[in-house]
């Protein structure tokens, strides 16, 4: 029980801090795509295309024993979870920002221009708060889902949920009623997120969002 | 032997073991799209069952549907597989089938997303159509059939084709339960690498090879988004 508690805080700690970064590494990407610089535009592109069209396992087992047979190198396991959890998220946090920039009108940036406020200004000031507060429902159901995904963090042997329930299936041998109690944790977990998320949508965007 | 000749052909173009190591992950790569055709099929069928419930004017069964829909959407894909790949052949005491064990978890999951996005494609269509049809006399399973389901299949087009991506990303999660496809093959070869089969060559080059099926079907997706509309986002889409 206590094993499961533990994986279960670790997977939810895990998620958010890749759903955190992820975010910020996403903001980035989908902000040269936005500004239109030429080359990095469609080094960013192909990055999102590529991750998003292949599974976050092959992923995760390139980053935890490509690298670190390359170069020699051995962070802990979490760490290289970690990293490929951050990569996956930014791609699909990235193509939802960027239809989310389609959304403010180009008015808005011409008005920005004509009042002389600067290209990196506008984006904070003005494009991504307007994106954010369209885009929040779709980053939020993202967001779930992703964290659904996370357990194959447990194939490279990383103490995560899964990982507690396969341990304890290894003792108890009764596999159905682990995995079954696992299943309803994850989504007992992600109904707690979706709560969480949409107490925050109607804090921060209620006004905003009509629906 | 078709097979045969192509192993040939890839071992005299790349040598002694990345030739046969390409071969054999080519070759299980028409295992991932067995299952993946599977999983669609299968879990469109099912979908269609729980789509029809989900819009019945009948509450209990809207009901039924909808914690169907909730309850697989919610359940991860690797849950759905340990439970009937390990779970059910234990709690019922013998072996069942990998094929049939991966389909159903597969199946399960993508029908409560196909479900999904069908649902928001029939209730895209105005009331009015319904209202129409009924003024006609048409009853429902005729409103639906005649009426409803050629304006929906136009709107659901272009996110059923997107869903097949997720199913392929998803079929590389069955080696968990031993099913044999290109993740399977792959992790095997990088377990054990010989010259030419180390991790940081060999999944680049399977990641190759999952961006070679997903993509077409993504730009495919995206352009019939473009030509047919769509619905509005209902379901999120990873994996």
């Amino acid at each position: 029980m206590l094993l499961l508690l533990e994986g279960a805080a670790f997977s939810i700690a895990l998620t958010l801090a890749a759903a955190v970064l992820g975010f910020v590494f996403a903001l980035g990407l989908s902000g040269v795509r936005f500004a239109q610089i030429r080359y990095l535009q469609s080094v960013a592109t192909c990055y999102v295309e590529f991750i998003r069209n292949t599974p976050l396992i092959v992923q995760l087992f390139f980053v935890a024993f490509g690298p670190p047979l390359l170069l020699g190198y051995q962070w802990p396991f979490w760490a290289h979870a970690l990293l490929a959890l951050i990569l996956n998220f930014s791609a699909y946090f990235s193509e939802i920002l960027r239809s989310g920039y389609g959304t403010v009108s180009d008015g808005q940036r011409e008005a920005a221009a004509a009042l002389g406020i600067g290209k990196v200004l506008t984006f904070f000031k003005i494009v991504l708060p307007q994106a954010i507060a369209k885009m929040y429902p779709s980053l939020a159901s993202q967001f779930i889902f992703l964290f659904l995904t996370t357990g194959v963090i447990a194939e490279i042997g990383v103490n995560d949920l899964t990982q507690a329930g396969k341990f304890i299936d290894s003792r108890t041998f009764r596999t159905f009623e682990v995995f079954f109690t696992l299943t309803v944790i994850y989504i007992a977990i992600s109904l707690c997120f979706k709560l969480l998320l949409a107490g925050l949508q109607r804090y921060f965007f209620g006004w905003q969002v009509a629906r | 032997m078709a097979g045969g000749a192509v192993k040939d052909l890839l071992v005299a173009m790349f040598g002694e073991p990345q030739g046969v190591v390409l071969f054999q992950l080519l070759f299980a790569t028409q295992f991932t799209i067995y299952l993946s055709l599977i999983a669609f099929i299968g879990g469109g069928i099912v979908a269609a069952c729980i789509t029809i419930l989900r819009i019945l004017p009948s509450r209990p069964a809207r009901i039924i549907a909808q914690c169907y829909i909730w309850f697989f959407q919610s359940a991860p894909l690797l849950m759905l597989l340990f439970l009937f790949g390990l779970g059910v052949p234990r709690l019922i005491g013998f072996d069942v089938n990998i094929w049939i064990a991966a389909s159903m978890a597969l199946t399960l999951y993508s029908s409560a997303y196909l479900a999904e996005v069908w649902r928001g494609a029939i209730q895209s269509q105005p009331v009015g159509q319904w209202e129409g049809a009924q003024a006609l006399g048409l009853r429902f399973m005729q409103t639906l059939r005649l009426v409803i389901l050629p304006q929906a299949f136009r709107v659901s087009l272009a996110p059923t084709v997107g869903f097949l991506v997720q199913i392929i990303k998803g079929t590389s999660l069955a080696y968990i339960i031993g099913f044999s496809d290109l993740m399977s093959i792959g992790k095997r070869w990088a377990n054990a690498p010989v010259e030419g089969t180390e991790p940081f060559v060999i999944y680049p080059l399977m990641a190759l090879i999952y961006f070679a099926l997903c993509f077409p079907l993504s730009r495919l997706a995206l352009r019939l988004e473009k030509r047919l509309g769509t619905v509005p986002k209902t379901a999120p889409v990873a994996a």
